[in-house]
C-alpha cells in the first residue's frame, strides 16, 4: 500500500475504518444509517467512474446509467420471478457488463475520446424512453417499488453491515486492478505510447476490459442500490443524480483512489443541507464543479496531499531545531 | 403519395433547422477540437434573449430583428470571453480533453438552471416570421417554413464566404489544417480560438431563435436539440461543416418518415441505432472528417 498511500494517510484510512464498521453501535437514527448506506453505493459509482474518467481516460458519461441497467435488472428479477436477490444482484452485474461492453465498449473504445463521451451519453439519456416504452415489465414513469431486501425481515442495521462490506470489497478489487497487469499497461501507455506498443500492449484490449470491469461493478452497485432503498425509478437516470455523481469525482479528486471516496461523503451529506436551498440545487452543483475544475482541478486530494507536506515540513523543522 | 411528399418537405425543413444547429458543434470541433457540451444551452440563450425583445414590445417585427442583433452580439462576447478565461487555461494541461467535457457540461447544467430561474418552468414560443402558407403541387408549404430555409441558406452562404475570403476565416481554416503550421506562419492561436468560439455561438444562437419559433421552447429543451446536434455531426464526420449540412438533411427526412409510417415513438430509437450504425460501419462520418 506504500506508493498510493504514506503512513499517516494509512493510519487515517484504517481509523475511518474501524469507525464505519463500530458506528451503528452508537446508535444513530435510521436516517443517518441510510445516509451512510448512500454513501456506501455512491462512492463504489463514483470510485468505478474514476476508474474510466480519471486513471484510463475513457471519456465515459453514462455511469448513471451502468447502475440503472443493473438495478432494473435485478429489481425486475426479484419481484417479479421471486429470486433471491443473493443470486440476482451479480446476473444484474453480468447482463449490465455483457450490454454496456458489446453496444458501448466495442463500437466506440477504438475511436477518440469524445465518442466514448458522445455514445455514453446518448445511451444513457435514451434509457428512460425505453422504460416508458416496456412498462409492463419495468413499471414505466413509476419505476418499481417494494423491491425485497436482501432477507426476509431485514432492519435497517443488516442493509448498512452488508453495503458497508461490499464497499470494501468493491475498494478491494478497486485496488487490484489498478495495481495489476491491465492497470500497468496504462500507466505505460501513459509514460510512452510506443513503448508500450512495442511491449505488446494491445490499447483497445486493455481498454475494453476496464470497460466491462467498470460496467459490471457498477451493474452490482445497482443492484445493492434497489435491494438496499427498495424502489427505482426513472428519476435515477435524471440530471441530478448524474450531476452529484461527477461532482463527487471532481470535487474529492479526479484521477486518484480516494478522491471520489471522500468526494461521495462530502456530497451525499453535503447534498441535505442543499435541500435547503430548493430549486437552487443543480445551479449550486454546476457552478461547484465549474469552480472546482477550474480553479482547484485536484479537488479535495490535493487539498490533502498539500496539508502533508506541510505537516512533513512542520516535522522536520522540528528536527533541525532540535 | 400526397402525405409522403408533404412528409418530405417537412422533414427538410426541420433537417435545415438541425443543419443550422449543429454547424456550432462542428466548427467549434473542427477548429480547436474541443467539443461542446454545453451546446444546447447556447442555443436557449439565443431564443431567449430573442423572445425578451418580441415579448416587451408591440412592434413585433422590428423588435424580433433588434433581438437577433442583441442576442449576435452577446452571444459573440459570451463566446469569446469563456475561451479567453476558462477554455484557453483548461486546454493547458495534460488531461485537456475531459476537463474541457466536464466544464462545459457543469456550465450547461449551471446556465439551464439560471434560466429556469428567471424565466419559469413554462413553455413559451417566439411569434413566426410570416403568417400564411402557400401550396406548390400537392405539398402545403407556410411562408414562415420558407423564410427558415431561406435564413439557414444565407447563413450558410455567409459562413462560406467568411472561412473562403477573409483573413480571420482563413486563419480559422489554417489552424484546422495544423496547429503548428499555424503558428509558423505567425497566426495567433489562441485569438483564433476565441473568434471561433464566439462565431460558432452566435450561429447556435440562432438557430436557437429559428427552432424557438418553429417548435416551442422551455429551460430543458436545450438537451434534446444537443443530442440531436451530437448524432447529426457524428454522421457527417466530427469537424466537417458539408457533412454536417447532408446529414442534417438526411436525419430530418428520416425522422419526418419514420414519423409518418411507423410513430412519433420511434424517433429517438431511431436516431441512436443511426448512430451506433455509423459508429460501426463508418466512424469517420460520411464525409471524412477525424477519428
Amino acid at each position: 500500500m506504500k506508493k498510493i498511500i504514506s503512513n499517516w494517510q494509512a493510519s487515517f484510512v484504517a481509523a475511518i475504518v474501524i469507525f464505519l464498521a463500530a458506528y451503528p453501535l452508537l446508535g444513530p437514527s435510521s436516517y443517518l444509517k441510510h445516509l451512510f448506506i448512500l454513501f456506501f453505493i455512491w462512492s463504489v459509482v463514483a470510485a468505478y467512474w474514476n476508474l474510466l474518467n480519471g486513471y484510463v481516460g475513457i471519456n465515459s458519461l453514462g455511469n448513471i446509467g451502468f447502475l440503472a441497467i443493473g438495478g432494473y435488472t435485478s429489481g425486475i428479477l426479484a419481484l417479479r420471478f421471486g429470486l433471491s436477490p443473493l443470486i440476482t444482484i451479480p446476473i444484474g452485474g453480468v447482463v449490465t457488463g455483457l450490454l454496456v461492453t458489446l453496444f458501448l465498449g466495442f463500437p466506440a473504445l477504438r475511436l477518440s475520446g469524445i465518442y466514448i463521451a458522445l455514445l455514453t451519453l446518448i445511451f444513457a439519456d435514451s434509457l428512460p424512453s425505453i422504460l416508458t416504452q416496456t412498462r409492463d415489465i419495468t413499471g414505466g414513469g413509476m419505476g418499481l417499488h417494494e423491491i425485497p431486501p436482501f432477507f426476509p425481515g431485514m432492519e435497517k442495521v443488516h442493509t448498512y453491515y452488508i453495503c458497508f462490506v461490499f464497499f470494501l470489497i468493491a475498494m478491494l478489487i478497486l485496488y487490484k486492478v489498478i495495481h495489476s497487469k491491465t492497470g500497468l499497461a496504462f500507466v505505460a501507455m501513459r509514460d510512452s505510447e510506443n513503448l508500450a506498443n512495442t511491449l505488446g500492449i494491445n490499447r483497445y484490449q486493455e481498454r475494453l476490459k476496464v470497460f466491462a470491469i467498470s460496467s459490471f461493478m457498477t451493474g452490482i452497485a445497482g443492484g445493492f442500490y434497489v435491494h438496499s432503498l427498495g424502489d427505482i425509478s426513472p428519476t435515477t437516470l435524471s440530471i441530478e443524480p448524474f450531476l452529484l455523481a461527477l461532482a463527487m469525482i471532481e470535487l474529492g479528486g479526479i484521477g486518484t483512489f480516494f478522491g471520489p471516496i471522500l468526494g461521495a461523503g462530502v456530497i451525499v451529506f453535503g447534498n441535505e443541507f442543499l435541500r435547503l436551498a430548493g430549486t437552487l440545487r443543480l445551479t449550486l452543483l454546476g457552478a461547484l464543479i465549474c469552480g472546482v475544475i477550474l480553479f482547484y482541478p485536484g479537488g479535495i486530494m490535493q487539498l490533502v496531499e498539500e496539508l502533508g507536506t506541510r505537516i512533513k515540513v512542520l516535522f522536520n523543522r522540528k528536527k533541525v531545531t532540535e | 403519395m400526397e402525405s409522403f411528399l408533404n412528409a418530405l418537405v417537412s422533414g427538410l425543413i426541420s433537417g435545415s433547422l438541425y443543419a443550422a444547429m449543429a454547424l456550432g458543434l462542428t466548427i467549434i470541433y473542427g477548429i480547436s477540437r474541443i467539443f461542446n457540451f454545453g451546446h444546447g444551452v447556447i442555443a436557449l440563450i439565443g431564443a431567449y434573449i430573442a423572445w425578451i425583445f418580441v415579448q416587451n414590445s408591440k412592434i413585433a417585427d422590428t423588435s424580433l430583428l433588434l433581438g437577433i442583433l442583441v442576442a449576435i452580439v452577446f452571444l459573440f462576447l459570451l463566446g469569446f470571453l469563456l475561451y479567453r478565461y476558462t477554455m484557453n487555461p483548461l486546454m493547458k494541461k495534460p488531461n485537456w480533453e475531459i476537463s474541457t467535457v466536464l466544464f462545459m457540461l457543469g456550465l450547461g447544467i449551471l446556465l439551464e438552471n439560471v434560466i429556469l430561474q428567471i424565466f419559469g418552468p413554462r413553455v413559451k414560443s417566439i411569434p413566426v416570421f410570416k403568417e400564411g402558407n402557400i401550396r406548390i403541387g400537392m405539398v402545403q408549404i407556410n411562408w414562415h417554413e420558407i423564410i427558415i430555409i431561406f435564413i439557414v441558406i444565407l447563413a450558410i452562404f455567409l459562413l462560406n464566404l467568411f472561412f473562403k475570403h477573409t483573413r480571420s476565416g482563413q486563419a480559422m481554416r489554417a489552424v484546422a489544417q495544423s496547429i503548428p503550421g499555424a503558428k509558423v506562419v505567425g497566426i495567433d492561436i489562441e485569438k483564433i480560438f476565441g473568434y471561433t468560439f464566439g462565431l460558432a455561438f452566435v450561429v447556435t444562437g440562432i438557430s436557437g431563435i429559428l427552432l424557438g419559433t418553429k417548435y416551442y421552447m422551455n429551460p430543458h429543451i436545450g438537451w434534446e436539440w444537443m443530442v440531436k446536434g451530437f448524432v447529426i455531426v457524428c454522421f457527417g464526420g466530427l469537424g466537417s461543416t458539408n457533412g454536417a449540412i447532408y446529414a442534417a438533411l438526411i436525419l430530418g427526412v428520416v425522422e419526418a418518415l419514420a414519423t409518418l409510417f411507423l410513430s412519433a415513438m420511434w424517433v429517438w430509437p431511431i436516431w441512436f441505432a443511426i448512430f451506433m450504425i455509423v459508429l460501426l460501419i463508418r466512424p469517420q462520418g460520411i464525409l471524412g472528417g477525424r477519428v
